[in-house]
């Protein structure tokens, strides 16, 4: 079961309740990204077991990221967020090779258990 | 004109004079030439300086003139071979320069220009080498020890060493001939990039001078096969070919005026008023230059459109001139055209008189195509800006309201956890709350962005002041109270607003002034700032400000010069 966990967003904010939130539950936050570039050399330095990415960032998309995670050294599970509706990315979200995708609104540790495995 | 026809005259006096003097000469028996020789040249140069007057004459600003004539004295230098050593060796000098002189000539035919850098360089080369050239000849040419003995004494005589001599006298060969091939060269170049008018003038001259050319290399081929060609047929031939090359540039210079009666073609052709592309179609005939450009005078935006409606600049291309037409002191059109119809300033303005009311009514087309793109153009940017606003306004309210709206919920599920630690939920809770005041402060920005509040229930004056209490350097004022209707207002409101983001973004300025006034029954407002000015005018912001003044008949005016401050004025019709 993931434990170690890597937050990709471009809100400070965001990072930083999320964070507090899945420590709450249990989780260890090895570290936090603010865009895909930063969040491919994180993981690869900090071998996260769980990457929470956000889907729109400010240099590429998270699908993007989400890709090249999976051919990545350490292929965390990666949990895909967004406060847009799932629909509004069609079918990228089946296409791409992370485990699931969560609605920012819904997430919480139990979320993200659900999708991603119990800690 | 006067002046210069006085010159004419006292350079016609001059020649008849060196003319007699030759013959008198001539009497005493020149030199190295036989009498039919001399005479020959006499006959030549005569032609040259009297055809070159008569072109000096007829087209005063032309230069093609006075280079004509320089060639007929050019020529005639070789009348001073007489057996004293001071004429001989200042006719030996002037010799050389019928070189240059006839170059010149042919590349500056028929407009008396030269306009090509690379054919003005190669001017400006000819006339340095020919001085080089004369003088180092003369410095080591003995005519009596080498190719003339019974030659006066040459003056400037410094080395008499004919080997020296034979290497100069090789190399001075050796250039006059690059000199002429790349003459050639040119020369066809030009003829190759003209348009109808300089091709029609040149026409006589090339052909005479080919021929002439011709005559002249089997007179050089006999010569060097040993056959005699003094006073043979050849030569003659060939003089006289030389002699019909300043008649046939007489020609051609003067064969653009048979154009004038083109002219009146023209006016007939006018009669029923045709569409703009005919229109140019039958100038280009009337003046033979089938590269002409028309382009109309737009007087409220000042600037040239082609017939389309396309902004268009008449550029100074090489070979290319801009002639403007009028009417009435009103400035109608422009014509690029080849360079060579300047020499025909009055064909150019007859057209321009013959073709004044189909002008004006072309014109009138085109300002109206002009106007039908502007409108075409301005709606598609009106269209594509209320796209870009949505998208603004979507990642506005996903970066701003729907962040802090999920911040607080992720605090409140964080708060839920906590219940039992007070310390802990009380700081959540407050957390939230702060979230709460953000998300309220970044809502009422966007909707005073979209359409601020204050405009609608208080006016114009209000929310101008509002503004200014909100910007980022310290703004003064200065309105006239009142209302006025709501479209006015709010172009108004946005015109100081975008002129203040501007100011915060760039203009680097202390202070700034927003003015509202009435003018004329036009709403006025001034956007006045202090600082490093230079503003770029053709940005989006500004160009969707002026399409939204422009769309209520109004006019948007930005003047940004470098450390000079900016101001923005918008003036807005309301009636």
């Amino acid at each position: 079961m993931p434990r170690t966990v890597l937050i990709v967003d471009d809100h400070a904010r965001f990072r930083g309740l999320a964070r507090r939130l899945l420590e709450a539950a249990g989780y260890t936050v090895v570290g936090e990204a603010g865009d895909g570039e930063s969040a491919l050399s994180a993981v690869c330095e900090l071998r996260p077991q769980l990457v929470l990415l956000d889907i729109v960032l400010p240099d590429t998309d998270g699908f993007a990221v989400a890709e090249r995670l999976a051919g990545h050294c350490a292929a965390p599970v990666v949990v895909l967020t967004s406060s847009r509706e799932a629909a509004d990315f069609g079918g990228r979200l089946v296409s791409s090779p992370a485990r699931g995708f969560i609605h920012k609104d819904d997430l919480s540790s139990a979320a993200l258990a659900a999708v991603a495995g119990e800690p | 004109m006067s002046r210069r026809l006085l010159v004419a005259v006292a350079v016609a006096g001059a020649a008849v004079t060196t003319a007699a003097g030759a013959l008198v000469l001539f009497a005493h028996g020149f030199q190295p030439y036989g009498p039919a020789e001399k005479m020959a040249q006499v006959v030549t140069g005569a032609v040259w300086i009297t055809t070159g007057l008569i072109a000096w004459q007829r087209r005063p600003s032309n230069r093609v003139g006075p280079l004509m004539t320089a060639v007929g004295f050019a020529n005639l230098a070789h009348l001073l071979y007489w057996d004293a050593a001071l004429p001989f060796t200042i006719g030996e000098l002037i010799s050389w320069w019928s070189i240059p002189l006839t170059v010149h000539l042919f590349l500056a035919f028929p407009s008396g220009r030269v306009s090509t850098r690379i054919e003005r360089a190669f001017v400006a080369f000819l006339y340095a080498a020919t001085v080089v050239l004369s003088f180092q000849s003369q410095l080591f040419w003995d005519p009596r020890g080498t190719d003339c003995p019974q030659c006066p004494r040459n003056l400037l005589l410094v080395n008499t060493d004919p080997g020296v001599w034979s290497v100069q006298s090789t190399t001075g060969d050796l250039v006059i001939v690059a000199i002429l091939v790349t003459s050639v060269v040119l020369v066809v170049r030009r003829v190759r990039n003209s348009s109808g008018p300089t091709r029609r003038a040149m026409a006589p001259v090339l052909v005479t001078a080919a021929i002439a050319a011709i005559l002249l290399g089997v007179v050089v081929v006999l010569d060097a096969a040993g056959t005699q060609t003094q006073g043979s047929a050849a030569l003659w031939v060939s003089d006289v070919a030389y002699a019909a090359i300043p008649i046939a540039f007489l020609v051609g210079l003067l064969r653009t005026r048979l154009a004038r009666s083109a002219v009146a073609d023209l006016v007939v052709e006018l009669g029923s008023l045709p569409p703009p592309g005919q229109l140019r179609d039958a100038i280009a005939r009337c003046l033979g230059d089938p590269s002409l450009e028309l382009l109309f005078w737009l007087p409220d935006s000042e600037r040239y459109v082609d017939g389309a409606g396309n902004a268009r600049d008449p550029e100074q291309a090489p070979g290319r001139a801009v002639t403007v037409l009028e009417h009435d002191d009103k400035r109608l059109a422009a014509l690029v055209h080849d360079a060579a119809l300047l020499d025909e300033p009055e064909l150019l303005q007859g057209v321009g008189a013959a073709a004044s009311l189909a002008l004006e009514n072309a014109r009138l087309q085109a300002e109206l195509r002009a106007q039908l793109a502007e409108v075409r153009a301005s709606r598609a940017r009106i269209v594509q800006a209320g796209d870009a606003e949505r998208r603004r306004l979507e990642r506005d309210l996903h970066d701003g309201a729907q962040q802090r709206l999920l911040g607080i919920r992720l605090a409140l599920q964080l708060a839920r956890g906590q219940i039992g630690d007070e310390r802990a939920f009380t700081e959540l809770l407050a957390e939230a709350d702060r979230e709460v005041v953000d998300a309220l402060e970044e809502l009422r920005a966007l909707a005073r962005g979209i359409h601020p509040a204050i405009l609608t229930d208080e006016g114009l004056a209000p929310a101008l002041d509002a503004l200014a209490r909100r910007a980022s350097v310290p703004v003064a004022v200065t309105v006239c109270r009142g209302r006025h209707p709501a479209p006015v207002e709010a172009a108004a409101y946005f015109v100081a607003a975008e002129a203040l983001a501007n100011v915060a973004k760039h203009a680097h300025a202390s202070r700034v002034a927003i003015e509202l006034s009435r003018a004329n029954g036009d709403v006025v407002i001034a956007v006045a700032d202090d600082g490093i000015g230079g503003a770029d005018t053709g940005g989006a912001g500004l160009r969707g400000l002026r399409d939204r003044v422009e769309a209520l008949d109004g006019r948007l005016q930005v003047d940004s010069p470098p450390d000079g401050g900016t101001r923005v004025t918008a003036a807005l019709p309301c009636a």
